[in-house]
């Protein structure tokens, strides 16, 4: 960019459509105008200097619908931090949670998270659909970043490991005619059956490297993870089976980087910060006769929760009010 | 969900039924009457001007700094006689937020803030609310020179405290900087013309991005685990990155002349260009590497610390400096 800069040749279209900034812009005003009366009164440019703010601090995918979080790279990537920000104290804390756990505090900082994404990255950390299986926050984190930052990604490349697996050439176009379609079909069967037989041994690991260039030329570049990375995991071993190549992925450590929202996995769980406030905290508690969350999880959660978001902004403390269900109640509370 | 794709969708496309549109029309007329198309375009075309690398910072900035503009015109009003320095130095911060905007490369973005910048420190005098308004409107770009509204020019002292700030901001240390504030320097009492103005807050921002570069230059040279680089090599850099500059500066002297003795105006941008090429390829990785290489083998013995090599550097570029005044 330094060299368009000198040149100045980027046409202001082109500007524009390299950045997500014509998105948020129409975000933002429909925010205004859902909630036209509290805005009118806070101030137009207030508003606007909130939200983008807020969207330069990664605060704003905080209680916001599924379809914004992901959206753009820069809100996968400030979800991912939101959500490590939230919840690391569980981390610290050894404490092993089920798939569905991971889930219900998924829903607090996002509404209508599906489950279909958490399944996927506990299918990495464990083999499997075991839904009611522990796992540490830290292994789950790292699947879950690679999981939800490229969810398309992974489904693409799933579709070509099951083809590779049933003996196709996955690169081949079909046209869905009804007879193909069923013969797709039957293959897909056939496929569930063979991948059983077959998924200990994987496939061949060149022809993976192939297919996922393939894949990668057709995917914008910052919705795959680097090339480069998947090429040397590809080359430690004649034959390489789907999950063990997720979980390399996952616990690549170039791959974190380059999403930028987490720092290296010996950090993680590093945050003098929130230990001194839990510290203060639980002297506070062990004071009061009367408490009796010390130690749990939830407990500490709701502390976590109130400390992650000191910057949440009034449209946030509204949607809250608004939509006051069993899941909002808890940061509600947090408010206080 | 649904009500908000509803909503976006209303926003988007005019010709709908019943209640659908005339949601829209409220929404449209909601918009009209707050501004927000004008604000939105103003902020979009200030963001295109400067083409930002950060474009989400940007507007963070652009809007954090129109909403206190606002504050600070509304909160004013009650007690103007108050506090003639605070007001200064809220001039001040509103002037280098508009230096910042745009890297001095974009030539004509960075001489419009400039312009503004001058502006708003010229007339931060307790009753200068005429300036808050005309860049709360963001309609910066299209203003005519104003040099002239009210005579004097910005005082030395503001000019020379908007100097210290534009260096310290662009990361160069103030010892460093010194020398350089020092050529450039106005006299408290001195009313400084725009041109002064605008050399001196050129030079700033170029040094400061030059200075970085010397830093990155000297990471280069060194490799960290050997301590600080060896003073053969930092010599050799230094020989030829003072060798670029002068190339460089031959050019300007030259282009002086040939326009005195009106040459077409082409050729005299030409002869620079190619004065520019000959400089930038004497620091070209290659000739660089050559001369290291030499240096490494007949060089003097000892090491040279990064603020050693930083300070060489900056003073090869303010020499270069003409003294003002």
């Amino acid at each position: 960019s330094r060299m368009n800069r000198l040149t100045g040749a980027v046409p202001a279209e082109q500007y524009l459509a390299d950045t997500n900034v014509l998105f948020y812009l129409s975000d933002a005003v429909t925010q205004l105008l859902e909630h036209k009366v509290e805005y009118t009164q806070f101030g137009v440019i207030r508003f606007f200097a909130e939200y983008f703010s807020s969207v330069k601090n990664s605060n704003h995918v905080l209680f916001r619908e599924f379809s914004y979080i992901t959206a753009t790279p820069h809100n996968r990537a400030s979800f991912v931090r939101v959500f490590w920000r939230c919840y690391r104290q569980i981390g610290k804390s050894g404490e092993l949670l089920s798939a569905l756990e991971y889930r219900s505090l998924l829903q607090l900082l996002c509404p209508d998270f599906p489950v279909e994404v958490v399944q996927n990255a506990a299918r990495i950390v464990v083999m499997g659909d075991a839904l009611d299986c522990l796992m540490s926050f830290s292994d789950f984190l790292c699947a879950f970043q690679l999981q939800f930052f490229y969810q398309e990604f992974l489904d693409a490349l799933l579709q070509i490991y099951q083809d590779l697996l049933a003996g196709k050439s996955p690169n081949t176009v079909i046209v869905p005619t009804s007879a193909s379609v069923e013969q797709l079909l039957s293959a897909a069967a056939d496929d569930t059956e063979r991948e059983k037989q077959q998924t200990d041994g994987g496939v061949d690991a060149c022809t993976l490297a192939q297919c996922v260039d393939a894949l990668c030329d057709r995917i914008k570049h910052r919705y795959h993870p680097s090339r480069s990375c998947m090429r040397e995991i590809l080359q430690q071993s004649p034959r390489i089976c789907y999950h063990s190549f997720l979980m390399s992925l996952a616990k690549d450590e170039s791959i974190n980087q380059s999403i930028g929202a987490l720092p290296c996995k010996a950090e993680l769980l590093i945050d003098p910060e929130m230990d001194q406030e839990l510290d203060k905290l639980i002297a506070q508690i062990s004071v009061s006769p009367g408490s009796n969350s010390s130690g749990s999880a939830v407990g500490a959660l709701k502390e976590v929760q109130r400390k992650a978001s000191p910057r949440r902004n009034i449209h946030h403390r509204r949607k809250m009010e608004v939509e006051s269900d069993g899941s909002t109640e808890e940061t509600d509370s947090s408010e206080n | 969900m649904a009500d908000k794709e509803k909503r976006r969708a209303g926003v988007t496309s005019p010709a709908m039924s019943g209640d659908k549109a005339s949601k829209a029309d409220s929404d449209r007329e909601f918009l009209t009457q707050m501004g927000v198309g004008e604000l939105l375009l103003g902020a979009i075309l200030k963001m295109v001007e400067a083409r930002s690398e950060d474009p989400i910072g940007f507007l963070a900035d652009h809007f954090c700094n129109l909403s206190s503009v606002a504050d600070s015109s509304g909160a004013g009003g009650g007690g103007a006689g108050g506090d003639e320095e605070q007001r200064e130095q809220q001039h001040l911060n509103r002037a280098l937020w508009h230096l910042r905007l745009a890297h001095h490369s974009h030539r004509s973005a960075f001489s419009n803030n400039v312009r503004v910048a001058y502006d708003l420190l010229n007339h931060s005098d307790p009753h200068g609310r005429s300036s808050d308004a005309a860049e709360g409107s963001g309609g910066s770009c299209t203003r005519p020179p104003t040099a002239a509204r009210d005579g004097g020019g910005v005082r030395g002292g503001v000019y020379t405290q908007a100097l210290q700030c534009l260096c310290s901001e662009g990361g160069v240390p103030a010892d460093t900087s010194a020398p350089l504030l020092h050529r450039l320097h106005c006299l408290d009492h001195e009313a400084v013309p725009f041109d002064v103005f605008r050399q001196g807050v050129l030079t700033c921002a170029v040094f400061s991005d030059y200075i970085r570069q010397a830093q990155k230059l000297y990471a280069e040279v060194c490799s960290p685990e050997e301590g600080p680089a060896s003073l053969a090599l930092c010599q050799s850099v230094l020989g030829s990155l003072k060798d670029a500059l002068e190339t460089s500066q031959g050019c300007l002297t030259n282009c002086s002349v040939n326009a005195n003795t009106n040459v077409h105006p082409c050729l005299v941008s030409n002869v620079k260009a190619i004065r520019y090429l000959e400089a930038s390829v004497k620091v070209s990785p290659h000739q660089l590497s050559q001369a290291m290489a030499a240096a490494q083998t007949r060089g003097p013995a000892g090491h040279m610390d990064a603020k050693e090599f930083e300070n060489a550097a900056a003073e090869l570029f303010i020499t270069h400096v003409k003294v003002v005044s």
